[in-house]
């Protein structure tokens, strides 16, 4: 019981730490889409590790629930599928549109087919 | 695991904070609606440990709806800065 207690404990912290670390990655990040690239720990890695806690806490204090464990298969599936979706999307419309992207970026076929 | 799930919050809320400072000091719309979705998902993650502290069995669900429909606004904002086009 001690041992799943500790495995909760540490993946809230280390998700909530992956979360800091992509949350400073943002200032660092020189454009848009070197963010939109450092923001997949947080939400593929970070989000699916603290649910995981949370389900795990859970478990050990209000017994064993498999409804809540369904829930939370779908939620880590959701998190790391739907979130890199939205991220493709964000990524293809900053191609597109006129923000500042590195001038590194070769070649940008979505920017010239305007 | 009590103190643990507490110092992941507060590192969760420091996490937000440091975006929404971002959020003001961004250039572009892009980066404000990345980071728009990074201070989104740390709330629900703290939403998610202040259930699983307080017993709440909200929480897991409300982690469950975030997690499928909360990207609408990051992909609406993708559409916004396109101007409407595909």
């Amino acid at each position: 019981m001690i041992v799943l207690e500790f495995l909760a404990g540490t993946l809230a912290i280390v998700g909530a730490l992956l979360f800091l670390s992509v949350a400073i990655a943002q200032f660092r990040a020189r454009d848009a889409l070197s963010r939109i690239n450092a923001l997949g720990p947080a939400t593929a890695l970070g989000a699916p590790m603290l649910v995981l806690a949370v389900a795990i806490g859970r478990s050990l204090e209000q017994g064993l629930d498999w409804m809540l464990w369904i829930k939370t298969a779908i939620t880590i599936v959701a998190l790391v599928v739907v979130s890199s979706v939205a991220s493709n999307v964000l990524a293809r419309a900053t191609c597109r549109s006129d923000a500042a992207v590195d001038e590194a970026t070769h070649p940008n076929d979505l920017r010239s087919s305007q | 695991m009590t103190l643990a799930f507490w110092v992941a919050g507060s590192i969760l809320a420091a996490a937000a904070m440091i975006g929404i400072v971002r959020v003001l000091t961004a250039r572009d719309a892009a980066t404000r609606a990345v980071v728009g979705d990074l201070v989104f998902f740390s709330c629900i993650c703290i939403l998610a440990l202040f259930g699983a502290r307080y017993a709440s069995s909200v929480s897991v669900d409300l982690a469950l709806l975030a997690s499928i429909l909360g990207i609408l606004a990051t992909i609406a904002l993708a559409r916004i800065i396109t101007r409407g086009q595909r």
